[in-house]
């Protein structure tokens, strides 16, 4: 053992921790859970909240396992009689004064305080006859209502506003059984990155309008995903109800987001419910689109793929790397130029974490079209397109500029039904990121997997299992049939991505050469 | 046929049919001068509070009835509690806002023709709002007239069961 690590005993079990390792951390690694409230990881801790109180052998009284620091030879009880004890007074103050409202609270279900006083807490109240402090509910912000009967106090929000935010627009106000959290005067919760509060909060106190009564946490499912809002590639958490994506929430990823995602990427879900979408191929008949099946309109691709001399490929910034390599591979033959459409934005930096904003390129997989061999020269594409043989556009959106290039000689891609499409050979349905399984190559070259959230309508595919199949019908070659095996396929082509399969990325991504391994 | 067939001989006193036929009659004719137990339905009813006979169980498990508040409107919060603990999955909600910004359930059916009856709606109701009832009377002439609505469930009006004996309620 090196020397800068400390060997303690936790529950009993023994673990070997770095010199400066937090008591709740240690225990972690021990496979314990201390319950807190106040700790947070991506925060400072302050020990308020006095619930991860453990007993430390040769300590004089228990200890805050989220401020002490571990030393050799410690052994911690955390769940001891005089812990448990401890935790079970604690839970009794923050419920003399906490409404008994868990029915229409929307943290029902996922509620610290709800856990840990069904878990360890005390079956039933001795302040009974004594009135509970009433506060009004307040509005903090754009997204985000206050409610003080059910505030615990821990102080998560305002060191989330203070130390991560930097914008320290929350305090605590009064004192004692008095206090409640309070806002300046003079600002609401407008700070890009504010809605991360309603995440922070243990309970039900900070909670979302957007979210406010739709669902109940239980009803939820919860895939892992990545935000498409920027070249970030925040870990989000999609969570659907009935198949309808009802809110995105942060998921854990220390190297990318830590623990956060910016207000614009969590209220970007609504495009992903869309009820105007393509559910089957269509085919030109005449003058008209006529509905067909996979096989007539793949055999119908390939005809109009087959000795083309060039071909324009304009893509959307949120499809795979998946669609975008395969698309890319299955016009080998021709002389292809590919761009993808680049929309910009302000940045909006989150100031206590390093290298975390909201970026200027609103694109998840700028660096993966990149990598696939796509320009970003949209307007100059745009304009060439009409010399090639060929046009195919995917889940662009036609403005005036794209809709003028549609002609028999244009496939279109397409997630959203428009009008403006009817002037083309084909229109395939595709779906979107929340129906799909792929990647996203973020702006410092982590791949990162996305799942599948919510099932696909009607007849769409993947764009990869389309230009897959394109190249199997036109060419010979073999398709993948899974996701999987189409992103294995992908070193082929793009040398960065060799050796790289879905289970490797797992659920945090890898890094790549962004730069060195682009495609041909 | 070359089985053969043993017939008894018996007494003409035993199977004569005469006998048995006074010993039914004998039963018939003696509840004839007995106390009528059938209940005469439907000119003759019963509700839950009834005592005697014919009175149904006050924990009798029928269907359901929404209770309301003062100003009659139904006390149900949209907690979701019951369409999860269903077992039958018969109860549908969808939990909105009103005016006063207090959640309530914009739409709250419960297909009867589901339901299995257990009421752990009842059980499980944090607001004492659903209710399984004391009642069965309930016929209709369309199937789709057993999905019952929040307003109807409201403006049911039979008693509701009391699910638990109040003396001994961990049924020990």
């Amino acid at each position: 053992m090196t020397q800068d690590r400390v060997n303690v005993t936790i529950d009993g079990v023994p673990v070997a921790v770095p010199k400066g390792t937090s008591i709740i951390e240690a225990a972690k690694q021990a496979g314990v859970l201390v319950p807190h409230y106040c700790y947070h990881p991506s925060l400072p801790s302050p020990a308020v909240c006095r619930m991860c109180l453990v007993e430390v052998e040769k300590a004089p009284k228990l200890m805050p396992a989220c401020v002490t620091t571990v030393a050799e030879g410690n052994v911690v009880h955390v769940n001891s009689p005089a812990a448990k004890e401890a935790r079970e007074s604690v839970l009794e103050f923050l419920l003399i004064n906490h409404p008994l409202d868990c029915p229409i609270c929307d943290q029902a279900g996922e509620c610290e305080l709800q856990d840990y006083v069904f878990q360890e807490g005390r079956a039933n109240s001795r302040y009974g006859e004594f009135a509970k402090r009433y506060n009004p509910v307040e509005d903090f912000g754009p997204d985000v209502l206050y409610v003080a009967n059910r505030c615990i106090l821990c102080t998560r929000c305002v060191r989330f506003m203070e130390d991560v935010a930097g914008e320290p627009v929350l305090n605590v106000s009064e004192r004692g059984d008095r206090a409640y959290i309070g806002i300046d005067p003079d600002h609401t919760l407008t700070h890009p990155w504010s809605g991360n509060v309603v995440d922070l909060c243990p309970v039900g106190s900070l909670i979302s309008k957007d979210f406010l009564h739709k669902a109940r946490a239980w009803d939820l499912d919860k895939t892992a995903s990545v935000c498409p809002g920027c070249t970030q590639g925040c870990n989000i958490m999609i969570d659907t109800r009935d198949d309808v994506v009802v809110r995105l929430r942060p998921r854990a990823n220390l190297d990318v987001n830590r623990h956060f995602i910016c207000d614009e990427g969590r209220a970007d879900y609504r495009w992903m419910n869309r009820g105007d979408r393509v559910e089957a191929p269509l085919r030109r008949d005449g003058s008209k689109l006529v509905p067909t099946d996979w096989e007539h309109a793949i055999a119908r691709f390939a005809e109009l793929a087959k000795s083309v001399r060039s071909v324009t490929i304009l893509a959307s910034g949120r499809a795979s790397t998946e669609a975008l390599g395969y698309l890319r591979k299955a016009f080998d033959g021709a002389s292809v130029s590919a761009a993808v459409k680049v929309p910009t934005g302000s940045e909006a930096p989150l100031a206590g974490v390093p290298n975390l904003a909201l970026r200027t390129e609103r694109i998840p997989n700028l660096a993966g079209a990149l990598l696939a061999g796509f320009g970003t020269d949209w307007d100059r594409t745009v304009a060439g397109a009409g010399a090639s043989d060929l046009v195919v556009l995917l889940d662009v959106e036609l403005d005036d500029a794209v809709a003028k290039l549609i002609s028999a000689k244009t496939v279109i891609i397409a997630t959203v039904d428009d009008d403006r499409a009817g002037g083309a050979a084909l229109v395939l349905p595709t779906t979107t990121m929340a129906e799909e399984n792929g990647t996203y190559v973020n702006r410092d070259g982590r791949v990162q997997r996305y799942f599948q959230a919510k099932a696909a309508p009607g007849m769409a595919r993947p764009t990869w299992w389309i230009a897959a199949q394109l190249a199997e019908v036109g060419r010979g070659v073999a398709a993948p049939t899974t996701a999987a095996a189409a992103f294995a396929g992908l070193g082929k082509t793009i040398p960065a991505l060799a050796g790289l399969s879905y289970s490797e990325l797992g659920h945090t991504g890898r890094l790549v050469e962004v730069t060195a391994g682009a495609a041909r | 046929m070359a089985i053969g067939v043993k017939v008894m001989k018996r007494p003409e006193g035993e199977t004569s049919y005469v006998r048995a036929a006074l010993r039914g009659m004998r039963l018939t004719f003696k509840h004839m001068f007995q106390p009528k137990v059938t209940m005469q339905y439907p000119e003759e009813r019963t509700t839950a509070d009834a005592r005697g006979p014919y009175a149904i169980a006050p924990r009798w498990r029928g269907t359901h009835r929404m209770m309301a508040d003062e100003q009659g409107r139904s006390k149900c919060v949209a907690c979701g509690l019951c369409p999860q603990i269903c077992p039958a999955n018969c109860i549908k909600l969808v939990p909105g806002e009103d005016e006063h910004g207090n959640r309530y359930p914009l739409i709250y059916e419960i297909d009867e023709f589901r339901c299995v009856f257990c009421g752990y709606c009842q059980e499980v109701c944090p607001e004492e709002a659903i209710h399984v009832g004391v009642h069965f009377e309930n016929a209709e002439y369309g199937r789709d007239r057993f999905v019952y609505d929040l307003e109807r469930l409201t403006s049911q009006t039979h008693p509701v069961s009391t699910l638990w004996d109040p003396a001994d309620p961990k049924g020990e």
